[in-house]
């Protein structure tokens, strides 16, 4: 039985292999970065979704946009467009694009050609035009473009030539610009659709995509991994990663221990932040997502009809425990319904203060000098800006006790719930909302105007012709100054009427290993990981290494601004 | 041998009869309509139902619509998946051979570390070696599972880095599937990585076959204990150190040999009771295999998956049992006789 | 002289008793059993014993570290986890759901499968050898797999998961009673009874059972660690005892989210699990031994 000897050598051969030195493939993965994603994309274009995890896979990986915003000041910039031109009426936006574009060249395409006004007018005119060819391709659907009524805005689209677009619009929109820069109104390939259609494969559009981002796809293993390559051609200067894995792991403790035993670089989603932060080859990062936790009133139903009372409500609640016992820390106390990071911040708003005397004296005022019973409604899911309503619920329960108000706690299986707010069943409720894009007419117009009102995405029906007019004004003024001006006083009249407490900015949270360098997190929403690199540890070379990458970091802003 | 093997095959052939009624069936428990669980195509046309409903029999009797389902067995066709509409049969061709590898590195180490470890035992029977090596061997039998694999990730992935907790290759490396054994593919590859691809596949490899490895294991020391035992209280053994050999004589040349093929009988039984070990472990350790898949498809309700997926999975463990009881008789001249079989 | 008895009776233990003497002689064999009994009062008197509630939490005690811990809290001994529930409430609750219910698991899938493999050993011929071959098959299937693809018919949830285990179990019952039954009727003892004209029911009653009972508790032993771990391990894939409930896989699983910042919720129960099956296989051990002292003697 000779054999039998054999697999004690054979296996003892197997462990040397393993512990040899792991020279090239150091190699290997220094010039590769591996992700843990926490979900799988449902589709690979973000026109026709809005869930956040598609757009991380997708957007700035394989898209560029027209335009698109940038440095901290997150102005407008240009991207495809190297530069463009607004009307004086605001109605015609004529966008110059850039001459050196390259597709991506891929295992199921080869582009023959540029990007030009045709891939341009493709990409639009498939999102709003029912009639186009593509239109009705995987499903018809394009939410982003619905909900902000692009196809009503856009009369038309005009190829001048080969590298001038214009937009035609039926009325002046400053959100527009903003529309064009959100990670939903990409570039995609109108010689690849036309290929696809004599393929009669029209629907691998969104399956195989291509575009002219910084990362092509390389492969897709459903549930399992994407893994994208660098794009060689980019129109900047190339990725500084060769590779890029997307390593899907839905499960939070998952997406930790692969952290933890630096199977993946970088993970989304953290959980754990203690067991992150004493690592000290570990660090987390974070960035205020634009989103809003509120607690809003129906302004039909007394006793909320009453201003006072909404202001005494506001005085009642203590915002500092609920960011630590809902949010554990994880989020920014909220002044108003604009987060800090968007331009329409107005810093001379004063910290809304917690004084339950006050707070009872205008409930006096009101006429409610013995307190009442009211119901709050909290919703029964866990979103960004909420993680956990019903604990807010009860907290803001025992806040009001004090004031005399009784407080019952309704909560609904999430539809009923949305669909009951709708029909305005409550009296108040604890909701949010996240922002599409950072304009800041997409908190004021859906949250609070009185036409949301009927689209039902303003459930505390309060509508107040003052606050229409200006938000309306800023939509028309080009000046960003003047738009602030307008959105300041728009919050002057929120912070009198109080239809709504802002209680928290949520962030969202990444971890990453400390070797990967450069930013990920966009101060929007959406991950890039155009900038990242990674250091080697081990080499002897370290410093300069780093201050190479970071020269070449700055050459690349500079460029881009 | 002929006997032998026509009784096995008689076995065989009866046992794959039950496995596929037992499945066949299985289609008219599960909640909904069976033509829809047998094919899996939740989303058919009217045109298509009437093809499926052809292809399937359902207007004649049961035991022809049995016979049309065996048909389409034997074709490789074992319906669509209901949750994800890929055809189940390539997804298992995929995945089995993951299970197989991680199963077979797992048999391999259980093997190697408690038969020695087992014989060592029974050469100091009733000796503070052989106490010390039972009962670790009972606690080795007794500890979870799933409890082991996390207390071996915290220990090895995390606190010391020795290996990694998930996967079976570190995702950067791109390698071919061609057999889907993952070792055989690497060394088949072109890539300009293949030895670093290698060793990483084997830590990636090692943790979780080490924690399968450890229930069977203790088996094995049982056996091998056992059956020792058993030798060194034979007459040969006596008629040897009668002779004049020494212990270590006796032990390398004599009972180790006859001790071997008595624990070869049992490798099939342990290799299925190892397979399940191993569903588990794959759910922990994110190995790409079968029981990770199919402990999914319980999670989703994709019936034609689990009836399918359970079919594959146990005619692969009775494959396995037959063909060690063939290895068993080829060593064993006396296993071939009339009195052993079924 | 009076005497009481007039002959010298000489007194045979039952070989039950016979067996529990050397058993009791058997130092681990004994702490195993008083572990055993000790999880069973546990099982019964856990719900009236556990001082917190299983399922409602304290939201002001979360994730509350064990009480030897510096940030312990002595009136929760084991500490909480992520909804303030208590630990060492939870366990015991646990108790009676993993421990107790494979307990009486074990106890039906014992009297079926006692019944049906007494029955089947006095048949003979055809009939027997289909059994022998189903049997053959059944017992080459691993008892966990077997369990996943009876919840996967059932469904999941503890009630299913009961009925799987029982399913499960009763071929190794029937089994090893059949076997033994067949063993003891070959016996010269059996034969005098019949020769006394004892039907096959009286014989089985009154002459083998008492024969075998010892080996169908030494395989109770086998299926009631196999059971523990069946129910555990399908409880921690969510395909046995659903959210709430404190079953001690199902439990760690819950704390598999909190391994890193409160290992204890997977520690604990895990723990739990490897107590009851070690006193359990200690038991089976003991029995075992003092079986082969027994047949030794």
């Amino acid at each position: 039985m000779n054999y039998l000897k054999l697999v004690p050598t054979a296996l003892l051969s197997l462990l040397l292999l393993t512990a040899c030195n792991e020279g090239g493939k150091l190699s290997l993965s220094e010039r590769s970065v591996i992700y843990c994603a926490e979900g799988s994309p449902e589709t690979f274009n973000p026109q026709l979704v809005t869930s956040g995890t598609t757009i991380d896979a997708t957007s700035k990986q394989l898209y560029d946009k027209l335009i698109s915003y940038q440095g901290d000041e997150n102005t407008l910039g240009p991207a495809l467009a190297k530069s463009w031109h607004v009307t004086g009426d605001g109605k015609k936006i004529t966008f110059y694009l850039r001459k050196n574009v390259t597709f991506h060249h891929t295992d199921y395409f080869t582009p023959s050609r540029l990007l030009n006004a045709d891939d341009v007018i493709f990409s639009f005119k498939r999102a709003l035009d029912i009639e186009h060819p593509y239109h009705l391709v995987s499903g018809g659907r394009y939410p982003f473009f619905e909900n902000v009524d692009l196809s009503a805005l856009v009369d038309d689209i005009e190829k001048i030539n080969d590298y001038t677009v214009r937009f035609h619009l039926s009325r002046a929109d400053n959100s527009f610009l903003a529309n064009l820069a959100s990670d939903f109104a990409i570039i995609l390939s109108a010689e690849y659709a036309e290929q696809l259609t004599k393929k009669k494969a029209k629907s691998d559009i969104d399956t195989h995509p291509i575009g002219t981002g910084p990362f092509k796809l390389k492969e897709y293993r459903v549930g399992s991994l994407i893994r994208f390559y660098r794009h060689e051609k980019y129109w900047q200067e190339p990725a500084q990663i060769e590779q890029l894995v997307f390593d899907i792991t839905p499960s939070n403790t998952g997406r930790l221990t692969k952290l933890l035993a630096k199977e993946c670089d970088v993970a989304a989603y953290p959980i754990a932040h203690k067991k992150i932060t004493e690592r000290n080859d570990l660090s987390l990062e974070a960035v205020t997502a634009l989103n809003v936790g509120y607690f809003g009133f129906n302004v039909n139903k007394a006793p909320f009809d009453s201003k006072l009372v909404r202001q005494a409500i506001s005085y009642a609640i203590n915002k500092k425990t609920l960011l630590e016992a809902v949010y554990q820390g994880n989020a920014e106390m909220a002044n108003s319904i604009l987060p800090k990071t968007s331009w329409a911040f107005d810093q001379s708003i004063p910290k809304q203060k917690f004084n339950p005397v006050l707070a009872k004296s205008l409930l006096t005022l009101a006429g409610y000098s013995d307190g009442f019973t009211m119901d709050l409604w909290a919703m029964p899911i866990q979103r960004p800006y909420n993680p956990n309503a019903i604990t807010m619920a009860k907290l803001i329960q025992s806040d009001l006790k004090n004031i005399n108000i009784k407080v019952n706690i309704i909560s609904y299986e999430w539809n009923t719930f949305l669909q009951r707010l709708k029909r305005g069943e409550h009296q108040s409720f604890l909701l949010g909302w996240s922002a599409d894009h950072p304009d800041p007419d997409s908190f004021f117009t859906p949250m609070l105007s009185c036409s949301a009102t009927h689209a039902g995405t303003n459930t505390t029906f309060w509508c107040n012709q003052e606050y229409d007019a200006m938000i309306k004004k800023a939509l028309q003024t080009p000046k960003i100054n003047e738009r602030k001006k307008y959105y300041a006083q728009a919050m002057a009249i929120l912070r009198q009427e109080v239809p709504l407490i802002p209680i928290a900015h949520s962030k969202r949270y990444q971890a990453r290993g400390n070797n990967v360098t450069g930013n990920i997190l966009a101060p929007f929403g959406g991950i890039n990981f155009y900038q990242v690199a990674k250091l080697n540890l081990t080499s002897k070379n370290t410093g300069t290494k780093q201050s190479r990458k970071r020269r070449k970091n700055d050459i690349i802003h500079t460029g881009v601004n | 041998m002929l006997v032998f093997t026509l009784r096995r095959l008689s076995l065989f052939i009866f046992t794959m009869l039950l496995l596929t009624l037992l499945s066949f069936s299985v289609n008219f428990l599960f909640p909904g309509e069976a033509i829809i669980n047998l094919s899996g195509a939740i989303n058919a046309t009217p045109n298509q139902l009437i093809e499926l409903n052809e292809a399937y029999q359902t207007h004649r009797n049961i035991f022809w619509q049995y016979i049309a389902y065996l048909g389409h067995i034997i074709n490789g066709d074992l319906g669509l998946s209901m949750a994800s509409q890929s055809d189940i049969s390539t997804e298992i061709v995929n995945l089995l051979p993951a299970t197989i590898e991680l199963s077979l590195v797992a048999l391999l180490i259980a093997m190697l570390i408690g038969i020695p470890l087992g014989f060592i035992a029974a050469i100091k029977h009733n000796k503070p070696t052989d106490n010390l090596i039972l009962s670790v061997s009972m606690l080795g039998y007794s500890v979870p599972v799933f409890w082991l694999g996390l207390l071996a990730i915290l220990t090895f992935s995390i606190n010391l880095g020795w290996f990694p907790s998930a996967g079976q290759i570190s995702l950067l490396f791109e390698i071919e599937a061609v057999t889907g054994i993952q070792f055989i593919d690497i060394l088949m590859s072109d890539s300009p990585y293949k030895w670093q691809a290698f060793n990483d596949a084997s830590a990636h490899i090692f943790l979780p076959a080490c924690v399968i490895a450890v229930a069977p294991a203790t088996i094995f020391i049982r056996l091998a204990r056992t059956s020792m035992i058993e030798v060194l209280d034979t007459s040969y053994i006596r008629a040897a150190s009668a002779k004049g050999l020494t212990f270590r004589q006796i032990i390398f040349r004599h009972a180790i040999r006859n001790a071997l093929i008595k624990i070869i009988r049992h490798i099939g039984l342990q290799f299925a009771n190892l397979v399940t070990i191993a569903m588990v472990t794959e759910v922990i350790f994110s190995w790409p295999g079968i029981g990770r898949w199919l402990i999914e498809s319980i999670y989703q309700r994709d019936y034609t998956a689990i009836e399918s997926g359970l079919l594959v999975l146990s005619c692969f463990i009775f494959i396995v049992h037959i063909l060690t009881d063939f290895i068993y008789a080829a060593l064993n001249p006396l296993a071939r006789g009339n009195k052993y079989g079924a | 002289m009076a005497r009481d008895k007039i002959y010298l009776e000489e007194i045979f233990p039952s070989p039950f008793m016979q067996l529990w003497s050397i058993f009791r002689k058997t130092p681990v064999a004994m702490v195993g059993m008083s572990c055993f009994l000790f999880l069973i009062v546990l099982a019964v008197f856990g719900p009236l014993l556990a001082p917190h509630s299983p399922v409602e939490g304290q939201l002001d005690m979360l994730l509350l570290p064990p009480a030897w811990h510096i940030d312990g809290n002595v009136s929760y001994l084991l500490g909480t986890d992520e909804l303030g529930r208590d630990m060492l409430s939870r366990l015991m609750y646990g108790t009676s759901l993993t421990f107790g219910l494979s307990f009486i698991v074990v106890i039906i899938s014992l009297v079926i499968g006692v019944i049906i493999g007494s029955l089947s050993a006095l048949t003979s011929g055809l009939k027997s050898s289909f059994l022998n071959h189903f049997l053959d098959v059944i017992l080459s299937i691993p008892s966990l797999l077997l369990a996943i693809i009876i919840v996967a018919i059932l469904g999941p949830g503890i009630g299913n998961t009961v009925w799987a285990v029982v399913l499960v179990l009763i071929p190794q019952f029937i089994h090893i009673t059949r076997y033994a039954v067949k063993e003891e009727s070959r016996k010269d003892y059996v034969l005098a009874s019949r020769l006394d004209g004892a039907g096959p029911f009286r014989i089985l009653y009154y002459s083998i059972f008492p024969n075998i009972t010892d080996r169908i508790m030494g395989q109770a032993t086998l299926a009631q660690s196999a059971a523990i771990l069946d129910i555990a391990t399908l409880g921690f894939l969510g395909l046995g005892a659903q959210i709430p409930l404190p079953e001690w896989g199902a439990t760690l699983a819950n704390g598999l989210d909190l391994f890193y910042i409160a290992p204890w919720t997977v520690y604990l129960p895990g723990l739990a699990i490897l107590f009851a099956v070690v006193s359990t296989n200690l038991v089976g051990e003991g029995i075992r031994h003092a079986l082969k002292l027994r047949k030794a003697r």
